[in-house]
């Protein structure tokens, strides 16, 4: 509460010198929010996309926000920034299916196709089951069964039978496996959010084999690709994609998701 | 039957004075010669020969046999030429086959003697030698005149090795015929899928009495369609420098580029027969001199543009032209399930070959049929005109007012080099129910599937209560922090207090005894296990005895060594302890006392049940005392 106060007070004075430049009378979140649906409903896509980031130059990070601003670059075409909103959206709230959609119908325009690792089946389920599971409800989840371990460890402590101890026992030791696997589950979710991706920006960029522009070139890819930064050196990212392939690229011309 | 002796040699010396009257005159009239000019030429040059043939009679003569030249390619004729002389009441004739030689090598090559059939006869020429050297090397004095006029025009010059139009046949009083053929397209420069016309022109100052494609032409990165030329060739008198030619329009193509860059209409050759201009009068009216000339055309070049990308619209057909578009249907009103009828029409000037999409979206009130597909192309002023057309059956499925909504068609039009966007306008179909009047279209006939005719990204999202950030996560917060180390505290807490509960009293002994009862126990059967033989039977009944005694002990908290069966049966009669269960108590006991004071025979096979029922009964009182 205080953090979205800090904010209002934030935009607030910074609105005043946006709204004196660029004509914007809206001063709060939630207000350049509906000036900039306003501007996406009239097929103004510009003026949409530049607004909601502006919200996001204040540090609110609301997905629907970066959804938004996904579509608006989309109906603009560029399919990198929409990619890279979408993403970044989609770290926030992995289960928005209509981010995923949106996410999955630009990917499929963009020029570059490169097709992903063989995971074996029940990896890849667990995988598909974090990954569209967001990280509070994992918390969440984490949370419950930790609490229900610590009463049936209290209610051990204090119990007296021999047969009440050897159930509360039982039952601690079956909450106990459950707090692994929700803590295992939390830790993955994290981990899998921390991955650090980066989608390219520019029409073409080529990949080249070392961080500098007279290396050799090893494959090109174009806008809108997702990327695994490995690495980073002096303005180059080391990258690779799923197929194996990895080199280095300018920085200017990769976005981190 | 005796022959003469001196009759017998006479007959063959008979036979010979007879013929030779009669072989004579052939022998002695006919003369066969080759003529070769020049006989020094450049790699690359032509090389004229001429086999003369004269006598008083040609009326049996085939043509020489080439076959033995190898170090020439022949690369024209034979042509011939017959001559007829009338001298002092007496005629001679002589008749000339004509070739043009291409040296294969440098060096000095051969034309070989050539054998001539003449009425059965074989009359042989002489070899001629023809030295060729390095292009450049050699100039012939004797070399023909380059074709002045026609190679000064510079339309048709000779391919490299191949026949130089104009040239003329050595060693033959007539000069050759003025020939060539041409080729010319109406831009330098075109757009993909733009139509490019060529036009192939035969120039001639003489007459043409046949002429043929030595090949099929080919045009590579090319979609041709032929412009038909009328079978007689219109002929136009054309001035091409100082000399007035006669011009055949050999043929026409309409040509469209389907790939980009630099491409090249290679060279089309022709065979042509012409009349030969004979300087000899008699021959010139009596018989028709023939040649027959090689022809080709100069390759040509074109360049193909690339169709613009700005200004490209969004599902852009691929044709290249000018079209123009109508959408008809044959009713406006029709009912549920009545078939209506829509055609589109495109058509226009160019090629429509690359149009395959069909043009009418899918309807959402309307079953479509695949459309009906006709298309057809004419040649109009040498432009090719296509139209295609789709015939469309659309089912309504709704009653109502409904609409063909409208329909467009985009492509390039080179003329003004930008991409134009032609639609139809939309048609207003009232569509009444059926005849049942539910104006539901029955499930048989026109149920279909819905099915997503376009993309597009989901729509924005709202915010009503306003936005919220959620830049840190929950489990970074220090609410989460705080839920993790709340249930830690409050159960070292517990800990705490238990600890703090179990004071050194005689109540808080008591607790430990009694908590400690079922393991003691079970450790003196796990002891008394360890005896189970027949041989240690006193020491397993005493450890069995034992551990159900000091569990009773320890459970109500009271020294073993002066509990008898009838304190113990107070004590668990007390605890709660079920009358059944008593007496298993009891007895396993006494089988306890019996087999330790008073002992026989005692076999594993018992010992081992009293061990089972002494760990039964100690599980049932656990559960039953204090229950």
């Amino acid at each position: 509460m205080i953090r979205r106060l800090g904010i209002c007070v934030l935009v607030a004075a910074c609105g005043l010198r946006f709204g004196a430049e660029q004509g914007l009378h809206a001063s709060t979140p939630d207000e350049l929010f509906a000036k900039a649906n306003g501007a996406y409903v009239e097929n103004r896509f510009e003026e949409a996309a530049g607004t909601y980031e502006t919200i996001l130059k204040y540090g609110l990070k609301d997905p629907r926000v970066l959804y938004n601003l996904g579509n608006a670059y989309f109906k603009m075409g560029r399919l990198g920034p929409a990619i890279l909103n979408y993403e970044r959206g989609l770290r926030i709230d992995p289960a928005d299916a209509e981010a995923r959609d949106n996410l999955e119908l630009a990917r499929g325009r963009i020029r570059d196709r490169v097709p992903e690792a063989e995971i074996p089946f029940p990896i890849a389920v667990v995988q598909g089951m974090l990954r569209i599971a967001p990280p509070d409800r994992v918390a969440v989840l984490f949370l419950l069964t930790y609490f229900i371990a610590a009463v049936l460890g209290g209610a051990l402590v204090l119990a007296r039978s021999e047969f009440r101890r050897r159930a509360l026992g039982y039952a601690l030791l079956a909450s106990a496996v459950l707090v692994v696997l929700s803590a295992s589950g939390l830790t993955i979710t994290v981990r899998m959010n921390l991955e650090p991706f980066g989608i390219v920006m520019q029409d073409r960029v080529d990949v080249r084999s070392g961080p500098a522009e007279d290396n050799t070139v090893l494959f090109t890819v174009h806008e809108g690709t997702r990327l695994q930064l490995r690495g980073r050196r002096e303005g180059w990212y080391q990258v690779s994609l799923p197929n194996a392939l990895s080199g280095w690229i300018p920085a200017s011309s990769v976005e981190p998701v | 039957m005796r022959r003469p002796r001196g009759l017998t040699g006479l007959l063959p010396a008979l036979a010979l004075i007879l013929a030779a009257p009669v072989a004579a005159p052939f022998a002695q009239g006919i003369t066969v010669r080759a003529q070769a000019q020049p006989t020094r030429v450049n790699d690359g040059d032509e090389v004229h020969l001429a086999v003369e043939i004269s006598g008083e009679s040609l009326d049996q003569v085939a043509p020489p046999d080439t076959s033995q030249i190898e170090d020439f390619q022949i690369i024209g004729g034979p042509s011939t030429s017959t001559r007829f002389q009338w001298v002092n009441g007496r005629t001679s004739s002589s008749r000339t086959y004509s070739y043009v030689l291409r040296p294969r090598h440098v060096g000095t090559l051969t034309i070989p003697s050539l054998g001539v059939l003449v009425r059965g006869q074989t009359f042989r020429t002489r070899a001629i030698e023809i030295e060729v050297a390095q292009g450049g090397g050699l100039r012939s004095p004797v070399a023909p005149p380059p074709a002045g006029s026609l190679q000064g025009g510079g339309q048709v010059p000779a391919p490299p090795g191949g026949p130089r139009p104009g040239s003329r046949r050595p060693g033959s009083p007539a000069a050759s015929a003025e020939v060539r053929v041409r080729s010319e397209i109406d831009a330098p420069a075109v757009y993909v899928g733009q139509q490019l016309t060529l036009r192939v022109f035969l120039d001639t100052q003489t007459q043409i009495l046949n002429l043929g494609l030595q090949d099929p032409p080919t045009f590579p990165g090319f979609w041709a369609e032929e412009i038909k030329v009328p079978e007689n060739l219109e002929v136009k008198r054309v001035q091409i420098g100082n000399d007035a030619f006669n011009e055949y329009t050999l043929m026409k193509r309409a040509l469209f580029p389907t790939s980009t860059g630099l491409l090249t209409i290679p060279p089309i050759t022709y065979q042509i027969q012409v009349r030969r201009l004979s300087q000899d009068p008699i021959e010139s009216f009596f018989f028709t001199p023939t040649e027959t000339v090689v022809r080709r055309t100069e390759p040509v070049s074109i360049t193909v543009l690339l169709l613009p990308s700005a200004a490209k619209p969004a599902g852009f057909s691929g044709a290249v032209g000018s079209f123009n578009l109508s959408v008809t249907a044959d009713r406006s009103s029709s009912q549920v399930n009545d078939a209506i009828g829509v055609k589109v029409r495109i058509g226009g000037e160019g090629n429509l070959n690359s149009v395959s999409a069909s043009p009418l979206p899918e309807l959402s009130d309307f079953k479509q049929y695949a459309p009906k597909v006709a298309s057809s192309s004419t040649i109009q002023n040498d432009r090719l005109r296509s139209e295609k057309v789709w015939d469309y059956v659309l089912i309504p499925l709704a009653p109502g007012a409904q609409t063909v909504p409208p329909i467009a068609f985009s492509f390039f039009d080179p003329r003004t080099k930008a991409y134009r966007v032609i639609t139809s306008p939309p048609i207003p179909i009232q569509v009444a129910r059926g005849p049942d009047r539910s104006g539901i279209a029955t499930p048989a006939m026109s149920q279909s599937d819905v099915r997503q005719v376009r993309q597009d990204v989901h729509y924005i999202k709202l915010a009503p209560h306003g936005l919220v950030d959620r830049s840190r996560p929950f489990h970074r917060s220090s609410l989460f922090a705080f839920l993790v180390m709340m249930p830690v505290l409050v159960d070292v807490g517990l800990l705490v207090y238990a600890r703090a509960q179990r004071d050194p009293t005689h109540a808080g002994r008591r607790l430990r005894r009694e908590r400690r009862a079922r393991s003691r126990a079970r450790r003196r059967l796990k002891e008394a296990r360890r005896r189970l033989s027949p041989a240690t039977s006193r020491a397993f009944y005493a450890a069995v005895a034992q551990a159900l005694t000091e569990y009773v002990a320890d459970k109500f908290d009271t020294a073993a060594a002066g509990l008898t069966h009838q304190r113990i049966e107070e004590l668990l009669a007390g605890g709660g302890a079920a009358d059944a269960l008593r007496a298993d108590f009891h007895r396993a006991l006494e089988a306890c006392d019996y087999a330790r004071f008073a002992p026989t025979s005692s076999i594993e096979e018992e010992m081992r049940r009293t061990l089972q029922s002494a760990e039964r009964i100690l599980v049932a009182l656990e559960r039953s005392l204090y229950g």
